[in-house]
């Protein structure tokens, strides 16, 4: 959950380096962190051309409140169901993660609805955490229903994927870590999101994840984040896009790699930062099998049918944007 | 283990089958398929009245069973399939068979509860769920309830769901209407499903699909698009001189698989113009005749029909 866009916050452009993947072709990478539902399917095949293999697509809001029960269990179930396939036929491996998000905690009516539907939702296939939750204005109902979450989420072994806040961040990041403890959750199984220079000290040193996004103007820049990776190396690092309906970027992680590489980090850091420590720190809701992208042929058995379909398991036909013509 | 038999699942009318039979066989099969551990557990959620355990249940059964190939004989595959003729477990995997078993032993004398327990869970699916759902609808109980619910899956636009319902599932062919069946042929026939795997075909065309398909496949070459040869199938029954005619350019100008579909159509309408046409193809009669061509066996085709 990204926006709370004040355009204002947009800085004057910066000089641009062109943009060439060439240099990362062939890597693979992992986004742990992309709104999927809000992407268009031109992205998907961007994403797929530049070595994206796999997502995770936390549960969000929409950008507006719900204002019922039903629209949350088509959301979540549109998570698990039609997003899951769509992004398959693209050939990206799509998982999720399930929860109730900071802002709507605020109605405290529909939020004790949905704590009830969850448990019909997280132990699915491939959802493979509890979020994203955690704080937004920190209110008295975002702490009752993060801690609520966090009852669920070890209750059900999952790994939980911590929204931190945009106003107040710093102490915002202490308190959802503090709380986390005092729950008794193994810091190896939190993911704390959308850091930045000020909070990934404290996060790594108490034994956290700490996941980065990539965000035009509102979050961090990649040049930022090469430094953080060249002053704290690639343990327990990872980035992600945390794109949505707003100005951001589906491939924020090719492009954040091929900077880290024309700047002198090394391959075998970029992998873990781009690709392998998500998988290892939400693989540990026993629900990423790395073969299911790794081999490209792979296709679920579930899913198998005698008698071939465009749709099945093959990826959308190409349609060439270069001509004028549509056919 | 002995299984007993229940009282509650005596009732047949619930059923258009012999529902305890295949439970007893769906439960063998289950528990020779399942390690020891993912039995204890299946075996203590069985036969549970609580929603919320038949939903926990459900829903995490792959994490307890995996999902590999189910081991089956051909013998229980044909037990299965005289149970419940048309309905196999042929190409599952363990997680579907579980779901099954799982469902199999809901009690259905509560009409409403058992309805809205399945419904549920439809509401909620994710995609491989959904896939085990609608392949289980020809034994659920009370089959009327379903109609609407098979209606609304050919809806879907996903293509696994789409096929649970169209292939090997012998749901649609006995209880849809008209208009929804007319539905799922049309939707195969858009989203390229392999129109010899769905059951009771020939046994449910009807006019108003004739029609809407004959429509279909002028828009097709309207649009220089290629049609799909199986479509002339769902004619054979309603030729008219004008589709006659048609099919007889197909038998000029198209490939040797449309030709053959196209004579198929014409040999086995018994419309006379029909008749009087194949006589100029007496090759194809001769090859329809010995069988060397039918529905199941076309020549191959290599493209696609964008």
């Amino acid at each position: 959950m990204c926006c709370s866009h004040s355009f204002e916050d947009r800085r004057p452009q910066v000089p641009s380096e062109p943009m060439d993947l060439s240099i990362v072709k062939g890597m693979k990478f992992f986004d742990p962190h992309v709104h999927m539902s809000s992407r268009t399917t031109d992205d998907y095949q961007a994403m797929a051309d530049a070595g994206i293999v796999a997502l995770i697509e936390p549960a969000f809001w929409l950008g507006q409140p719900r204002t019922g029960i039903d629209s949350f269990r088509d959301y979540y179930s549109s998570l698990v169901g039609w997003e899951r396939f769509r992004s398959s036929q693209f050939g990206i491996k799509h998982y999720c993660t399930i929860g109730l998000n900071s802002r709507e905690a605020n109605n405290e009516k529909l939020a004790a609805e949905v704590m009830e539907i969850l448990p019909l939702f997280i132990y699915k296939e491939g959802v493979v955490g509890i979020g994203e939750i955690g704080f937004d204005d920190q209110t008295a109902a975002e702490d009752k229903y993060y801690r609520l979450q966090l009852e669920l989420a070890k209750e059900a072994g999952l790994p939980i994927q911590v929204h931190t806040p945009h106003r107040d961040k710093k102490r915002g990041t202490q308190r959802s870590m503090d709380i986390a403890l005092e729950h008794g959750i193994d810091p190896s199984m939190v993911i704390i999101d959308h850091n930045n220079e000020e909070t990934v000290k404290e996060v790594l040193d108490r034994g956290f994840w700490a996941a980065f996004t990539i965000y035009p103007f509102t979050k961090m820049g990649n040049e930022r984040m090469v430094e953080v990776a060249k002053e704290y190396g690639p343990e327990r690092i990872m980035i992600n896009s945390a794109a949505d309906w707003g100005i951001s970027d589906p491939l924020a992680i090719p492009k954040t790699a091929a900077l880290m590489k024309l700047r002198g980090i090394s391959d075998e850091a970029i992998r873990l930062i781009t690709y392998s420590n998500a998988i290892t720190a939400f693989a540990q809701s026993g629900q990423i099998d790395e073969t299911d992208f790794t081999s490209p042929k792979s296709i679920d058995q579930s899913e198998k049918f005698e008698g071939n379909t465009v749709l099945r398991g093959g990826q959308q036909p190409r349609t060439d944007k270069s001509s004028l013509i549509i056919s | 283990m002995v299984f007993p038999t229940h009282k509650k699942f005596k009732s047949l009318d619930m059923f258009d089958y012999d529902a305890e039979r295949l439970r007893v066989l769906i439960t063998e099969v289950s528990r020779l398929n399942l390690s020891p551990e993912a039995w204890t557990w299946l075996s203590e959620n069985l036969s549970s009245d609580d929603t919320k355990v038949i939903n926990t249940a459900f829903a995490v059964m792959p994490r307890k069973t995996g999902k590999s190939p189910v081991q089956i004989s051909p013998d229980l595959i044909s037990n299965i399939d005289q149970v419940k003729p048309g309905f196999t477990i042929e190409n599952w995997t363990v997680d579907k068979l579980g779901r099954l078993c799982l469902l199999l032993h809901l009690d259905p004398s509560g009409q409403d509860k058992y309805f809205k327990t399945i419904e549920n869970l439809f509401l909620a699916a994710e995609v491989s769920e959904l896939v085990a759902l609608y392949s289980f609808l020809p034994v659920f109980a009370f089959p009327d309830l379903w109609k609407l619910r098979c209606a609304e899956g050919i809806r879907s636009n996903i293509g696994p769901v789409l096929e649970a319902i169209m292939y090997h599932n012998p749901y649609p062919e006995k209880y849809l209407d008209e208009k929804a069946w007319n539905q799922l042929i049309l939707k195969a026939f858009f989203t390229d499903k392999d129109i010899n795997q769905i059951s009771g075909i020939d046994e449910r065309s009807n006019s108003e699909l004739a029609l809407t398909l004959k429509d279909y496949a002028y828009e097709r070459w309207a649009a220089k698009r290629k049609i799909n040869p199986f479509l002339w199938r769902f004619t054979t029954k309603f030729l008219d001189e004008s589709l006659v005619d048609d099919l007889k350019k197909v038998l000029s100008e198209g490939s040797l698989r449309e030709k053959q579909a196209a004579a198929l159509t014409l040999a086995h309408s018994g419309f006379s113009s029909a008749s009087e046409l194949m006589k100029s193809y007496p090759e194809f009669l001769q090859a329809i005749k010995s069988n060397e061509i039918n529905w199941a066996r076309l020549a191959p085709d290599n493209e696609n029909f964008n």
